[in-house]
């Protein structure tokens, strides 16, 4: 099986160093980024469905890494590599040329050319949350879509049986490949992923793996090429056009109150809550 | 001598009302640090919101023989902050005022009670930090920190607490204020009398304000974790860390038990698929790439596997491995600890003695070990035996750790690294201190306590 996984970096929430905003443009230098969250998921969820669990490092399928942004962004698509994955490509833009229509056409081109069997991705990125991309990607291909997968179970390269997280429960869809699948936070439970390759009832760590260092010094010999924006999509018009950012205000100080009488008393005439 | 009624009632008129407690739940809580070995029974809880009233109320309890125990964050492990004699226990915490950063002189002057973690987010704010970092930075305060020369996990790059004090304000037993070093750098101007303080766990007097210094917050970290076969590899990697040009800020090991307890206790998980007995977490500081890479790419003859963090959440969790051992071994058993040093030159055969000593004499006890193996620093802790009851498994620990000490002698070692002495410690501070250091000990406590009113019976005795 052939998966490709698109993959953004986002800010990491944990920032030393607070984001500042200058007329009305979030400032990006000097942060610190990771993969979002969701994306790291759908990574993982591509490898445990292309692998042994017993002998992991003999891979069983193709995963292929792709990423849009500046020259920087190769460091978040060498860790996937790091990781497993087989290989990478980076559209080449910046985050304030795209939106998540822009992205769902130039992934169109980029599966006509790359033709995979599946298209894993997070539900949403945490810096937007649109939760667009997935959608729109399987309306342009025409492909069957399954949003917000807790558990995946492969069936040869044929179908997948995905429960989809939903309101007070979980709805089970068996989608036909080729298909575009996006994941929620429990696939990457031990048995988040149920692939025909690895014996049944294997548990898996929770969460993402790690990069071993054998992996990341060979992850710097896989393939990482770069492709033009402008080679998927000849028309580079953006459906969101994006105001002003500010930052939220802040919040006015507290006040110490002596006795709980005086709290009662501004609870009422202040704050108009009693 | 305990509190008579009549120097109950002094200690009421004196001060205002809310500074003393006698509710049996601030006696529990405020009579104890994270020992819980001995019951507390304190007679009075006092927080005192200024150096004036800990110099009043020292002078008052010096005049009534009351004993005092200063009490910071109560996260020690040798049980330095336990009053369970009805002693007066003096906490510092409403005294947390932090003066702004001198960013030139890259100092800040806090009182006793702020919390570590406070001053940290304090100084980040103008790029700089206080080196002074341990598990439990979320509680501890500068003056607990200050009065056990605390350790932690970045000793290997910055030292102990005492290297990163400029000044402090003391208030002796008699009331009296001393103000010892200012804000200078440099100050030869005869017996450092600060450093007596630093590490001395309250027998001499109370730290109320400090200045600390200061230095600029580290570069980008790189976090790695090792997974290696044996202990010598794991100094032999030290020593290759040592060499390797790298600015190296931690260096931790710990052993397979660790992470059986941690995995049992809380929902982490190993970042490698196979078991290995030995693991040691690296983090070095502002490291070019392709040097790091360069380094480790020359390990594989030394360790097993190896993991890098791709990023801050990822080197968090891996930092969670370390960090929440001491923990899950509270939370999974009772253990009994000990934290020794040993020249690093001697920590492998340190360790072979030890391995045999526990097989020949107390072969069903699960020994588990991690520490600041970069500063020589063991944590040697013993699980209670399921099968043993409390109290026998205490006094054969009592036995065991006069064997254990016996060879931390051998290879010239201290018998607590950097937990102090506190009164779990005290019966055998003959293992690493001659009768001569002792007897200075208690000649210094008798000039600066004649009374013996300040932390009676811990670290040596009057």
């Amino acid at each position: 099986m052939k998966i490709l996984v698109p993959l953004k970096r986002v800010a990491d929430p944990d920032n030393a160093n607070k984001i500042k905003v200058t007329a009305g443009k979030i400032e990006t230098t000097g942060l610190e980024w990771k993969p979002n969250p969701f994306d790291e998921y759908a990574v993982e969820t591509a490898l445990r469905l292309t692998e042994d669990a017993a002998t992991p490092k003999a891979r069983k399928g193709e995963v292929v890494v792709v990423s849009f942004g500046p020259k920087e962004v190769d460091t978040t698509l060498r860790s996937a590599l790091a990781t497993g994955a087989d290989k990478a490509i980076r559209i080449d833009t910046t985050d304030d040329a795209i939106d998540g229509d822009l992205l769902a056409r130039a992934l169109k081109a980029l599966v006509e050319k790359e033709k995979p069997d599946l298209v894993l991705l997070g539900k949403q990125q945490v810096e937007g949350d649109s939760n667009q991309v997935g959608q729109l990607l399987a309306e342009y291909l025409g492909w069957p879509q399954a949003t917000f997968a807790g558990s995946i179970v492969s069936e040869a390269d044929k179908s997948l049986v995905v429960s989809r997280e939903v309101d007070g429960g979980s709805l089970k869809v068996r989608v036909t490949l080729p298909a575009v699948v996006s994941v929620d936070l429990r696939i990457v439970n031990p048995k988040g992923v149920q692939s025909v390759f690895t014996k049944a009832g294997h548990n898996y760590p929770e969460g993402v793996r790690f990069a071993a260092l054998m992996a990341i010094m060979a992850a710097k010999k896989k393939p990482l090429t770069e492709v033009k924006l402008a080679d998927l999509v000849s028309d580079p018009t953006l459906k969101v056009k994006t105001g002003a950012a500010e930052l939220p205000p802040s919040r006015k100080a507290g006040i110490k109150v002596k006795t709980v009488q005086e709290l009662v008393a501004k609870l009422k005439t202040e704050a108009k809550v009693l | 001598m305990s509190l008579t009624t009549e120097g109950r009632e002094r200690l009421l008129r004196e001060f205002p009302g809310d500074l003393l407690s006698d509710a049996p739940e601030d006696l529990r809580d405020y009579g104890r640090d994270w020992t819980r070995v001995v019951d507390p029974a304190p007679c009075l809880v006092a927080r005192p919101r200024s150096t004036e009233e800990v110099s009043r109320l020292l002078s008052l309890c010096n005049e009534l023989r009351l004993p005092v125990v200063p009490s910071g964050g109560r996260t020690g492990l040798a049980g330095g902050a336990m009053a369970a004699h009805g002693e007066l226990v003096l906490s510092l915490e409403r005294m947390r005022r932090m003066d702004p950063v001198d960013v030139l002189g890259a100092t800040v002057r806090v009182q006793a009670g702020t919390v570590t973690e406070a001053v940290h987010a304090h100084a980040a704010e103008h790029g700089l930090t206080w080196p002074v970092d341990f598990a439990s930075k979320g509680s501890s305060q500068v003056g607990g920190n200050l009065a056990t020369n605390a350790g932690g996990v970045n000793v290997v790059r910055y030292g102990l607490t005492r290297q990163w004090v400029l000044g402090l304000e003391v208030v002796l037993a008699t009331g009296q204020v001393l103000e010892l070093g200012g804000a200078l750098e440099k100050n030869n101007t005869g017996i450092d009398l600060r450093q007596l303080f630093i590490g001395s766990e309250g027998i001499l007097g109370v730290i109320t304000e400090a200045t600390l210094k200061l230095t600029r917050l580290p570069e980008r970290l790189d976090v790695l974790l090792f997974a290696l076969g044996s202990l010598s590899d794991v100094l032999r990697l030290f020593r290759e860390a040592r060499t390797s040009g790298l600015v190296l800020s931690a260096y931790e090991f710990f052993t397979d038990l660790c992470v059986a307890r941690l995995l049992r206790h809380r929902r982490l998980r190993s970042p490698f698929a196979e078991e290995h007995p030995f693991y040691v977490l690296v983090e070095v500081e502002g490291a070019d790439a392709q040097h790091l890479e360069r380094w480790t790419s020359s390990l594989f003859g030394i360790v097993c596997d190896g993991v890098l963090a791709q990023h801050a959440s990822q080197a968090r969790e891996l930092w969670e491995l370390r960090e929440g051992i001491s923990e899950s071994l509270s939370s999974t058993g009772l253990p009994h600890k000990n934290d020794v040093a040993l020249p690093i030159a001697s920590l492998e055969a340190f360790c072979t003695d030890l391995t045999e000593l526990f097989a020949r004499r107390y072969p069903d006890w699960e020994v588990v070990l991690f520490g600041h193996i970069g500063d020589g620093n063991l944590h040697i802790n013993v699980m209670k035996p399921d099968g043993l009851d409390k109290e026998a498994f205490l006094a054969r620990t009592k036995e065991a750790d006069h064997e254990l000490f016996a060879l931390v002698q051998k290879h010239r070692g201290s018998i607590s690294a950097e937990h102090g002495i506190g009164i779990l410690k005290k019966p055998y501070l003959g293992y690493t201190r001659s009768p001569e250091e002792l007897r200075l000990m208690r000649a210094l406590k008798g000039v600066f306590d004649p009374h013996g009113i300040l932390n009676p019976g811990k670290v040596v005795d009057a």
